[in-house]
């Protein structure tokens, strides 16, 4: 369509674009119809607006959002799909489907199934026949042409083979093929990887003639599991991919026998790299129940690693030349020996002391290790036994001692060693006790922490060859070999030159002692199964299989034995897919991979000309209708938006107001708020600090904001106005007054804070009453105003509800004794001569803290000398409303008795009050002035 | 569609205006009871003469003068020694104040910040004023309406007048008020400033002292109106559409407040006072406010 790979499920619905004309019609018979507004002030509105902004009609942007919006639904609704599958069958003919069916195909088979599914239905259509080749595990019978119901009854029967393809062979059963029915269309249904063959079945394609077609799929999933490696402190793997540039994360699980998960590790594969790493490093005797590894994001066989006998338990066989005394076991030389062997390997005691028999008795049960502690001389045909052993893979560790220092040198041994043994801090000796030397780097110790508190008394000795330093994977301080170890073909010698008890040194008793062995033991290799027998044949039954999806299943009939001969390692073929090969008490495993794989994408160019080149319909095919719904439902909210805007509901002042708009205006004061929320707390943090700035530079008086927003109104109109007169009658000039949030803004910069008991404002809770506190005990002065002397019967007694409210708010602080104001007070003094402190009422005392009791010989004081400011002032005379100017600087309140110098005495209450508290008890100390005076100048 | 910010009372027509009577006359006692209410409040500072003479309030004793009348003799003063009292009156000259009220369909706005109407409130002051000047003993009439009653129930005497008469829309001529007496005019003032400013003048020429009171109501000042929104002019019911109102909030802002300012200048180049209220604060502080400046008035003279 349009040149666009676009198709539609269902084109019949585009007819209703037709309609779209039609919405436009009605869109713009209904315009938004303005709201009416009753407005007096309209003649002062009319100056403003001179004519008729807005059209009749709905904005033409409106429209087309609107008209936009209906077209996309009716589009959605036709089901469009953007590249849709491009193969299509053309030509005459037989028509050959080259179909990769290996590991790697799993993953999308259904997509491939149905690909070729629609190929066939065309090849019905065309009346034409069809023949499948198989690039894994080729089935000639699918090969013959066949008519469409029996393609589909094979095709229905195809599932994903746990193999590699074979593209080679692929390639020759193609050539085969076209010679024989030279088919009108050749199409190659590829996994997207490409291998060994190829090359050639690209070329057997480019024989082909007639219509040849490439569908190959989307490699980006592809990952498949290369070998594990069960090293001593880690299991370590790889997870290959095609490159790619992208990152990405699979996720790597470890099966027990029982199919229970025990590891699991998330593989990331860097950007560009085809391969990543992944260590399991659980403890080794969870790792070695491991049988099964696979990719959980990949189901195939390909991503599927299972592990044999190689990397279990170790099998262990004990030899002593001591006979086991059983009353004394710790005195028994195999005793540390097998406590330290038991947390990773099946320890076998040999039945009996004597080696020739004992031998072949332990290695008959398949030891991959065997321990000779303290033995001395071997009987040749022992020693011709376990040489064989060692030489299939067998690990001897021999333990020095009483015997094996007697006995001299054998060829059992990793070097060759001196007479005799020698003795560190004995009675006879001048040497102190050694300790253990740092492993080297070449050791398979390495890595181990060197026991510092292990030390060696006796030891057999090395003699000085010049590869005595190569074989040796521990030594002493001095640099005599501890441990030392040769290769033997496949196997191992080790000899521990200490005994295998406490006695020449307290190695054996060490933590250390245990991951020694441990690591000796690892390097073992699995006996059992191939070092069986070695001659003639051996044939293992399938025990568990993969299929195609990387599933264990029970083998079916097709699945052959294993055949292992000499020399020879065991081949994935389709007789003998990946699986378990043996019995349940040992079995062998064939893994896809093998090791140092990669995974590389079909190149594309190697179809020569004449070949189309394609992908699978699901991976490439887009289902448009889910986004142009979402696209739709987009415009549809940006049309709720710009009505409300149109409408004016968008303002913070709207959203604010109570009305009946519903989930619109709820969904935008939702995003107001959002916004509202990610704007506030900054111009809030900005605001306090510039504040406190301007409260710090100027002396200001300060109001509590209450919450009632008529007493926080007459506070400031008071302040302003007590300001006013301060500035005109004494030398402090206050700055504007300031109204105060007791939870949030700083106190500390305001000398005195006027808080009038509101009964409609909330109480403070005890954070803020907690900063009060801490006001007052810095020195601030408050003055509480419970403003009811004029009110109610009792008039500013102590049971008005303002007073009780104050006495509840200031239950929870520390309040020192309050005595009204008495005539001697400096507060009368402190400024204006005063007796009384009269507010808009009368009549109501001023309460100040207690001072100090007069001594008998100040009763003829003049002022008291009080020491520090009272911090509490409680007045109930409504200071404030006396106070009260508006902005022409007229008084707000009338005063309550008709004593028209009430106004004028209020405001004289006020400058004391603020001298009081500026000044605190200098008047008080100015009674002295006389005295002073007197004793400085006689 | 929201509703309205803004709404009014339904206007009624000549035919209806027994109707609106009989609604009035249930308005006003409530009316009343409210002023009263809030005339409570602003009981303080309401005071006499300071000097003695025909009043109802005691000023002093004084001894008795030979000539005097004798009914002016404090008998149970008098019996306490041996002089005869006279039991002295505070002097309290009745003042004469004009009051007025728009009632004007603009007046009848009300939005929904508002608590009532203009017109609700402005009555609400005038009768709460009158009910004050009334317990002072002021002769109070209402221009256009009621001759000057002296009577401590002068303020339902004028409601009563008040429903007699049909609503005043138009600015009071004032030709009955004299020399050395107040006039209260509340008003939204939103009528032709020339209108006004010709009638106060007509007041002051003849010695009149004035106090307005502007009743505002917040949605008229603050304009909280948005998107496209069709105005109505309730006096004229002229209609403006203005697109995107939101964008006419700040110019109309300045021209409101400018108007204000004018009013207020007129007010003072008369030397009378003005007083702003807004209809969604309480009708006390107006009346606070009144009567700070009449009484500063009368001290100030």
């Amino acid at each position: 369509m349009l040149g666009l790979p676009l198709a539609f499920a269902t084109p019949m619905i585009l007819t209703a674009l037709v309609l779209l004309p039609v919405i436009w019609w009605l869109l713009r018979l209904t315009p938004p119809r303005p709201q009416t507004e009753l407005f007096p002030p309209l003649a002062i509105l009319a100056r403003l607006v001179r004519k008729e902004e807005t059209p009749a009609k709905s904005p033409w942007w409106l429209t087309l959002l609107r008209l936009l919006m209906a077209a996309l639904v009716i589009l959605a609704m036709a089901g469009p799909v953007l590249n849709p599958r491009a193969a299509k069958l053309a030509g005459e003919g037989p028509v050959v489907m080259v179909l990769d069916n290996g590991w790697a195909s799993a993953p999308d088979w259904e997509d491939r199934r149905d690909a070729a599914l629609a190929l066939v239905g065309e090849a019905e259509t065309a009346s034409r026949t069809v023949a499948f080749v198989e690039t894994a595990g080729l089935d000639p019978a699918a090969m013959q042409p066949m008519d469409a119901a029996a393609a589909r009854a094979v095709l229905s029967g195809m599932e994903p083979k746990p193999l590699k393809p074979d593209h080679a062979a692929a390639a020759g059963a193609l050539s085969r093929l076209v010679a024989e029915i030279s088919p009108g269309s050749v199409f190659l249904l590829s996994d997207g990887l490409s291998r060994t063959g190829t090359d050639s079945l690209a070329a057997a394609m480019a024989n082909a003639g007639g219509q040849r077609s490439v569908i190959a799929a989307r490699t980006d999933r592809i990952v498949a599991l290369d070998t594990v490696r069960n090293d001593p402190d880690a299991m370590t793997g790889t997870v290959l991919r095609t490159p790619s540039a992208e990152a990405a994360a699979v996720t790597v699980e470890a099966f027990d026998l029982k199919g229970l998960p025990l590891a699991r590790r998330t593989v990331t594969f860097e950007p560009g790299a085809d391969n990543a790493q992944f260590r399991l490093d659980e403890p080794v005797e969870l790792r070695n129940q491991i049988v099964r590894i696979s990719v959980t994001e990949m189901k195939s066989a390909g991503a599927v690693q299972l592990l044999d006998d190689r990397f279990r338990r170790r099998l262990v066989g004990l030899i002593s030349g001591e006979a086991a005394d059983v009353s004394q076991p710790l005195l028994a030389p195999l005793y540390y020996i097998s406590k330290a062997l038991s947390p990773f390997g099946d320890v076998r005691e040999a039945s009996t002391p004597n080696l020739a028999t004992a031998v072949p008795e332990l290695i008959g049960q398949g030891v991959a290790a065997l321990v000779l502690a303290d033995v001395g001389t071997i009987p040749e045909e022992t020693e011709k036994t376990l040489s064989d052993w060692i030489a299939k893979g067998g690990m001897l560790i021999r333990f020095a001692g009483p015997r094996l220092a007697a006995a001299g040198n054998s060829a059992l041994l990793p070097v060759r060693l001196r007479d005799g043994d020698r003795s560190l801090g004995g009675a006879l000796s001048w040497e102190s006790p050694k300790p253990v030397a740092p492993f080297e780097r070449g050791s398979p110790f390495f890595g181990l922490e060197p026991p510092k508190e292990v030390t060696v008394q006796r030891q057999v000795l090395a003699l000085q060859d010049f590869d005595l330093e190569a074989k040796t994977w521990a030594a002493l301080d001095d640099g005599t070999p501890l441990v030392t170890a040769e290769r033997r073909d496949a196997g191992w010698i080790v000899l521990f030159h200490v005994s295998s008890d406490a006695t020449w040194s307290n190695l054996p008793i060490s933590g250390t002692f245990v991951d020694m062995l441990r690591r000796v033991v690892s390097q073992s290799n699995s006996t059992g199964i191939r070092g069986d027998g070695g001659t003639g044949d051996v044939r293992l039954p399938p025990l568990n299989v993969l299929n195609g999806r990387g599933e264990l299943m029970p083998p079916d009939v097709a699945v052959k034995p294993v055949v292992l001969r000499q020399n020879e390692t065991p081949k994935v073929s389709i007789d003998n897919p990946p699986g378990f090969y043996g019995t349940e008490d040992g079995f062998l495993s064939l893994n896809l991979f093998e090791g140092g794989e990669k995974l590389t994408p079909l190149d594309r160019s190697i179809f020569g000309g004449g070949v189309e080149v394609s992908s699978f319909a699901r991976d490439a095919a887009v289902d448009l209708k889910p986004w142009l719904l979402a696209l739709a439902a987009l415009l549809l909210v940006l049309d709720c938006l710009a009505v409300l805007w149109i409408a004016g509901s968008l303002r913070p002042a709207n959203l604010r107001r109570p009305t009946g708009r519903g989930a619109a205006t709820a969904a935008v004061a939702a995003l107001a708020m959002a916004l509202a929320f990610t704007a506030n707390p900054p111009r809030a943090a900005a605001q306090d600090s510039d504040a406190d700035f301007a409260a710090a530079l100027t002396t200001r008086l300060a109001y509590v904001i209450t919450g009632d927003s008529t007493v926080d109104e007459i506070s400031r109109a008071g302040l302003t106005g007590l300001t006013q007169f301060v500035a005109s009658r004494t030398a402090l000039e206050p700055g504007e007054p300031v109204g105060l949030d007791l939870a949030t803004d700083e106190l500390a910069f305001y000398p005195l804070i006027y808080w009038p008991i509101s009964l409609n404002a909330p109480l403070p809770d005890a954070a803020t009453m907690a900063r009060v506190d801490t006001f007052m005990k810095q020195g601030g002065t408050i003055l509480f105003d419970t403003r009811d002397q004029g009110g109610g019967v009792l008039g500013g007694t102590a049971n008005s509800p303002e007073a009780q409210r104050l006495q509840l708010m200031l239950a929870s602080l520390d309040i020192p004794p309050l005595e009204a104001v008495p005539s001697d007070h400096v507060l009368t003094k402190a400024f204006y001569l005063l007796t009384s402190f009269p507010g808009r009422y009368t009549g109501g005392d001023l309460w100040v803290e207690q001072s100090v009791v007069r001594n008998v010989e100040d009763a003829d004081r003049p002022a008291r000398a009080g020491d520090g400011v009272s911090t509490i002032l409680i007045t109930s005379n409504d200071l404030a409303a006396a106070w009260a100017i508006d902005s022409g600087g007229q008084a707000m309140f009338p005063t309550a008795s008709a004593d028209i110098t009430q106004r004028e005495m209020a405001f004289r209450s006020g400058v004391n009050i603020v001298m009081y508290a500026m000044t605190g008890n200098y008047k008080a100390d100015q009674v002295h002035i006389p005295a002073l005076l007197e004793r400085l100048g006689q | 569609m929201s509703p309205a910010i803004g709404s009014a009372a339904p206007r009624e027509t000549s035919r209806e205006t027994m109707a609106r009577a009989r609604a009035r006359a249930a308005l006003i006692p409530d009316l009343l009871v409210e002023a009263r209410k809030v005339a409570g409040n602003v009981f303080a500072g309401w005071h006499g003469r300071r000097k003695r003479g025909i009043g109802e309030d005691f000023w002093q004793f004084r001894p008795y003068v030979p000539g005097e009348n004798m009914a002016a003799i404090d008998w149970r003063r008098s019996a306490r020694d041996d002089h005869v009292y006279v039991r002295d009156r505070e002097w309290q000259a009745a003042h004469m104040v004009w009051l007025w009220v728009d009632e004007s369909p603009s007046m009848l706005f009300k939005s929904q910040t508002a608590r009532v109407p203009k017109q609700s409130r402005s009555l609400v002051i005038a009768f709460a004023l009158a009910e004050l000047l009334a317990r002072s003993g002021e002769r109070l009439g209402w221009l256009g309406v009621s001759r000057p009653i002296t009577s401590r129930h002068a303020a339902e005497r004028l409601g009563e007048a008040l429903i007699a008469t049909p609503p005043q829309s138009r600015f009071p001529t004032g030709t009955e008020v004299r020399n050395h007496s107040d006039v209260v005019l509340i008003s939204d003032f939103l009528q032709p400033l020339d209108e006004i400013s010709d009638r106060i003048r007509s007041m002051a020429r003849n010695g009149a002292r004035g106090h307005l009171v502007q009743v505002v109501d917040p949605a008229e000042e603050d304009f909280p109106y948005a998107g496209r929104v069709e105005f109505t002019d309730p006096e004229t019911g002229e209609r403006l559409t203005a697109g995107n109102a939101q964008a006419l909030k700040s110019g109309y802002g300045a021209l409101f407040s400018n108007h204000i300012e004018e009013v207020r200048s007129l007010a003072r180049s008369f030397s009378w006072s003005h007083t702003l209220h807004h209809t969604d604060k309480l009708a006390s502080q107006a009346l606070a406010s009144l009567h700070v400046h009449m009484t500063q008035g009368r001290g100030t003279r």
